[in-house]
């Protein structure tokens, strides 16, 4: 309504700078809305994504997966050791200690089995063994031989399974602390970065247990030094 | 339009011109915005694109397992000598004893180490006359549990994996179905029992022969 006073006034050149300006505005809005819409589109995909991925089953490379499968070689060596030591010596607070550690950790690498199968993935990872661990849990890093934390040699094995009695149970308490000690920290990393409850649970329980079984370890140890 | 307008006087004139310019405003919003909308789409586009692609070179470049041969064997226990069918064994009956999982520099007694397939190992064979190079890289391609290495005589190929029931005939220690081959059978659904140790059987000894 305005506009044809103005048009007729005697700032006529000046319509072109108005209109001009006048048009950018307009062109800026239209992007913005533009630019609006397509944010708003990613944020829409984005959190579907989110959604999608965190009550779907995990994925092969995730903390889940990785630990399912790293823990049921570093809990199968501990059920070895602990085979091997009941075999050595007549001590039964050893010998009770070793048949706790052989039917919790094979029933719980029992679990770890079976939520890889319910998760539709292999047993094997494509990856490293702690592959899986984040930079901020370092304790949980692979050892420079590429070995899960805590996880004893060969030939600290081949040394358990060629001694006797109280050398023996010193050989396999001073083993089973440094696995303890690394199954914790494998544990306590998997509690930070797992996403299904499920795991989340065990390695909290793997933690605990582990945690007060070390110092159980170490006075028995102390008691035969 | 302008034209028959303008003898009609000043401000249709000036009305008209506005409209013009209105129009030339329009068509202005309506390109940057058709550019806009171009541009959005292309990278939307190439996005997908770029993830398809990967996605499927990704599968496609994936070793195949096409050649892996399946059987139907049995898996009695037994102390007495067992003749296979296959070679290197993929299953069949075998010793109570299972060999216990590990790099072995000698060849190891078929009824023990189908023993330890029934349990949920990969054994991997080769010739015994493999370049020394290609059995460090075997060894060092292996994970450390549930997996058997060792060298055996008559073999169909330089390498053969095999698991339970399976096999797959390689071509050397760098063949990448290697790999794939692992992570498919290694404690896989083929699998008789499943969970059943790779520790504390045999080193290769065989059990007294019962009965």
């Amino acid at each position: 309504m305005t506009e044809p006073t103005r048009a007729d006034g005697p700032a006529a050149d000046h319509r072109d700078d108005v209109a001009g300006q006048d048009g950018g505005h307009r062109t800026g809005r239209g992007r913005l809305f533009l630019t609006g819409l397509a944010a708003l589109l990613v944020g829409v995909l984005g959190t579907l994504w989110v959604v999608q991925a965190r009550s779907s089953a995990p994925t092969d490379f995730g903390a889940d997966a990785g630990f399912a499968r790293d823990m049921q070689t570093h809990h199968a060596q501990a059920v070895e050791m602990a085979l091997l030591v009941r075999d050595r010596t007549d001590d039964e607070t050893v010998r009770t200690v070793a048949y706790d550690i052989v039917t919790s950790q094979q029933q719980q690498a029992g679990q770890m089995y079976g939520w890889l199968v319910q998760w539709g993935l292999a047993q094997t990872g494509s990856r490293p063994p702690m592959a899986w661990v984040g930079g901020e849990h370092a304790a949980a890093h692979a050892e420079p031989d590429g070995s899960m934390p805590g996880m004893a040699t060969p030939a600290q094995i081949d040394e358990l399974q060629g001694a006797t009695g109280v050398e023996a149970e010193r050989t396999f308490l001073r083993l089973m602390i440094d696995h303890h000690t690394g199954g914790v920290a494998m544990a306590q990393a998997a509690v930070a970065e797992a996403r299904t409850p499920e795991v989340r649970t065990l390695a909290t329980a793997i933690a605990a247990a582990q945690t007060s079984e070390i110092e159980l370890l170490q006075e028995m140890l102390d008691a035969r030094a | 339009m302008s034209k028959s307008s303008r003898p009609q006087g000043g401000v249709r004139a000036g009305r008209a011109k506005v409209d013009e310019l209105r129009q030339a405003q329009r068509a202005a919003e309506r390109r940057s915005r058709l550019i806009l909308v171009a541009a959005v789409s292309a990278v939307v586009l190439l996005i997908a694109g770029v993830v398809g692609f990967t996605v499927y070179n990704d599968v496609s470049n994936r070793p195949s397992l096409d050649a892996v041969k399946t059987y139907t064997v049995t898996r009695d226990h037994t102390t007495d000598p067992v003749t296979y069918e296959q070679t290197p064994p993929v299953g069949g009956n075998h010793s109570p004893a299972w060999l216990n999982c590990g790099v072995y520099p000698e060849a190891v007694p078929d009824v023990l180490a189908v023993h330890a397939l029934e349990h949920g190992a990969v054994w991997v064979t080769y010739r015994p006359d493999l370049p020394a190079a290609q059995i460090d890289t075997l060894k060092e391609s292996i994970p450390d549990t549930y997996m058997v290495l060792s060298p055996r005589e008559d073999l169909p190929g330089p390498v053969v994996a095999s698991a339970w029931g399976t096999q797959l005939v390689l071509t050397g220690a760098d063949d990448p179905r290697l790999a794939e081959f692992i992570t498919t059978y290694r404690q896989g659904p083929n699998t008789p029992e499943p969970g059943a140790a790779c520790t504390g059987g045999s080193d290769g000894e065989l059990p007294p022969t019962t009965g």
